[in-house]
């Protein structure tokens, strides 16, 4: 992975996608083989956006964003807090996060996820729940990490969505590596595309 | 502030929002403590009754030629009821506070008037109020029941020897002086040979009216042997119902309340409260460098220590008013209560611990509640059996905190010098936290599967 790109993990359920996001994430240990990252001689800020969202259900979104920000080291928790709440239109009334809607909470998770500024960014399949609109500023969102020369890997079943924001396509099926090439390759390999 | 500390206070406000749930935890244990502690008192325990002394018995105690050996006697009196031998300050004071059950004094002066046979020596029994009282009572009378009935033999055999003495005549010995006897055999050769040879008839008369007597004293005392026999408990029990505290403020029980709250509060909350980490999905997010999985074990046990020792505070503190407030026998240690937060401490940590690895096992947030719930109950269940009745019970609920608890919390708050006590099932405590968290910080990968 380069500063600015866009890496698409796709392939059928259960090929391993989530798995190699958490791996990615530092959440789960690979059972063989490394990770290997760098930015300037040290590890990337990594921000990680399960597939289900990983938050207190019975915390506030502010409550969330203040504790893992604390947590991730962020020292204005407060002002962090309140610009992704306002850049994520989250709601901040003091409902508890359970009884937010899917779409809220999968954007608490990404919020969450963009605390410490992150260099990767690593999405398993964020747009799941979220409508048109919330589509669009997620890919915003991960577009202004890509611009800080970030890079953002992420998981998809969405063809439309791999070929408007993916540089490169990753697929896997049954935890394998079957291809591995630029966006324009992969669309040159019909053989690549495991959902046709 | 401390990643450990900020997700502690995480913890205490998402406990703090399920005010149903705390309430039942608190209720609930309390409410059990109370049913056990009732059937452990009624039923399944032997009452513990303090023996007092004030007499000093030899080992070997004679009375009218029958030799009794004390400490065989009260190895009896041990199948129904556990005496204890301490001295009578002691006694009295566990009896104030309900360690012991009741008290038995043997007075000074009790071996020589059972020697004597002259009269009933007393035996004192003090218990407290109600509840295991009239059981207490019922075996000290029974133990004195057992007694009079052997002592009862030698008592007759000594009693009809006098008869037999005053019947035949002979050399005897009363109080410890030796005197020669007539008998009435030879008083009433005595009176005829009188009646013969005097020449007054007045003289002879009265040693007729004397022949008669003694005749009619031979024919009542030849029947001495059955009314003797049929006399029972030569000792005397005098019983003092309001020495101790009802049974519901006693220190045996105040020692169940806090371990039973503390044995389902924190290991249903220990478990609930890691695997919650997993079902909300949020351990693999501390896990990939927020937050260490040893940290994550550390917080869920300093949770169960922290509610623990405020919880149990409360239970304390509940206790002690209602102590002082009806002026119970005894009273309520107060200077003890920092003590008592110390085993808090402990306990709550090993119990915690034990959640924590029963979480870990269990992985699910309603099941670990569920298998926590099940395994903890047979196990505070086993801590309920009396010592020495079920070998293996006693050894499986020794590898488990609530016993170990139950015996700190009640040494802690009413032995005089309970240090001993207290370093030992600290030490117990303190082990079984560090075995059992470093066996949940083990399985914790699982959780992040």
């Amino acid at each position: 992975m380069h500063p600015g790109d866009a890496l698409a993990l796709i392939g059928p359920n259960g090929a391993g996608k989530s798995t190699l996001l958490s791996i990615l994430a530092g959440a789960l240990d690979p059972s063989d083989g490394s990770v290997a990252a760098s930015v300037n001689h040290r590890g990337p800020k990594v921000g990680w956006v399960p597939q289900k969202p990983a938050h207190y259900q019975r915390l506030s979104p502010r409550e969330n964003l203040e504790l893992f920000a604390r947590l991730e080291g962020v020292s204005e928790t407060k002002e962090v807090a309140d610009r992704y709440i306002g850049l994520l239109d989250l709601p901040d009334d003091g409902r508890l996060t359970a009884e937010l809607s899917a779409g809220n909470q999968q954007r608490l998770n990404v919020a969450v996820a963009l605390l410490a500024g992150p260099e990767v960014l690593l999405l398993d399949e964020p747009t799941a729940s979220l409508d048109p609109r919330q589509r669009r500023l997620l890919w915003q969102v991960a577009t202004q990490v890509r611009e800080r020369q970030g890079a953002v890997v992420f998981a998809t079943q969405n063809l439309e969505e791999l070929e408007r924001f993916a540089t490169r396509v990753a697929v896997l099926v049954g935890g394998e590596l079957v291809f591995d090439g630029s966006l324009e390759q992969f669309k040159a390999a019909p053989e690549a595309d495991v959902f046709a | 502030m401390t990643k450990t500390r900020l997700l502690l206070r995480k913890d205490l406000r998402i406990l703090s929002r399920s005010p149903v749930l705390v309430a039942a935890l608190i209720v609930y244990p309390l409410v059990f403590a109370a049913l056990v502690g009732a059937v452990v008192r009624y039923a399944g325990d032997r009452p513990t009754i303090a023996f007092v002394d004030l007499d000093h018995l030899p080992e070997q105690l004679t009375v009218g030629g029958q030799t009794f050996n004390v400490p065989e006697v009260l190895a009896q009196v041990n199948e129904n009821a556990e005496l204890v031998p301490m001295d009578q300050e002691e006694a009295d004071r566990k009896l104030a506070n309900g360690e012991v059950n009741a008290e038995i004094i043997v007075p000074r002066g009790f071996a020589s008037r059972l020697r004597g046979m002259v009269e009933s020596p007393q035996l004192e029994l003090k218990t407290a109020r109600g509840g295991i009282a009239s059981r207490v009572e019922q075996q000290t009378q029974a133990l004195v029941y057992e007694l009079n009935q052997r002592l009862q033999d030698a008592y007759i055999d000594a009693n009809l020897q006098y008869v037999n003495l005053i019947v035949e005549g002979g050399t005897g010995t009363f109080l410890g002086n030796e005197f020669d006897v007539v008998g009435l055999q030879r008083a009433g050769e005595l009176l005829a040979e009188i009646e013969q040879t005097t020449k007054d008839p007045a003289i002879a008369e009265q040693a007729r009216e004397l022949s008669t007597f003694v005749r009619q004293a031979q024919l009542a005392l030849g029947a001495s042997d059955k009314s003797l026999r049929a006399t029972a408990n030569p000792i005397k029990l005098e019983v003092d119902t309001e020495a101790g505290r009802s049974w519901l403020l006693s220190a045996q029980l105040q020692a169940y309340a806090l371990a039973l709250t503390l044995a389902f509060i924190c290991v249903l909350l220990a478990a609930a409260a890691i695997a919650s980490e997993r079902d909300e999905n949020v351990i693999g997010r501390l896990a990939r460098g927020l937050v260490g999985l040893t940290n994550l074990v550390v917080v869920k046990v300093a949770l169960a220590a922290l509610v623990a020792v405020v919880l149990g505070l409360v239970i304390a503190l509940v206790f002690g008013a209602l102590v002082t407030v009806f002026d119970v026998t005894g009273g309520e240690p107060w200077e003890r209560l920092p003590l008592l937060g110390f085993g808090l401490v402990i306990a709550g940590a090993a119990f915690g611990a034990f959640g924590v690895l029963v979480g870990v096992v269990a992985r699910e947030a309603r099941t670990a509640v569920l298998v926590a719930f099940l395994v903890a109950l047979p196990l505070v269940l086993l801590g309920l059996l009396p010592d020495g009745t079920v070998q293996a019970a006693h050894v499986i609920s020794k590898a488990f905190p609530f016993s170990h608890a139950v015996d700190f919390f009640q040494s802690s708050l009413y032995d005089n010098d309970p240090w001993s006590t207290l370093a030992r099932e600290a030490a117990w405590l303190a082990g079984l936290a560090v075995a059992f968290g470093a066996a949940a910080r083990l399985g914790m990968r699982r959780l992040l599967a």
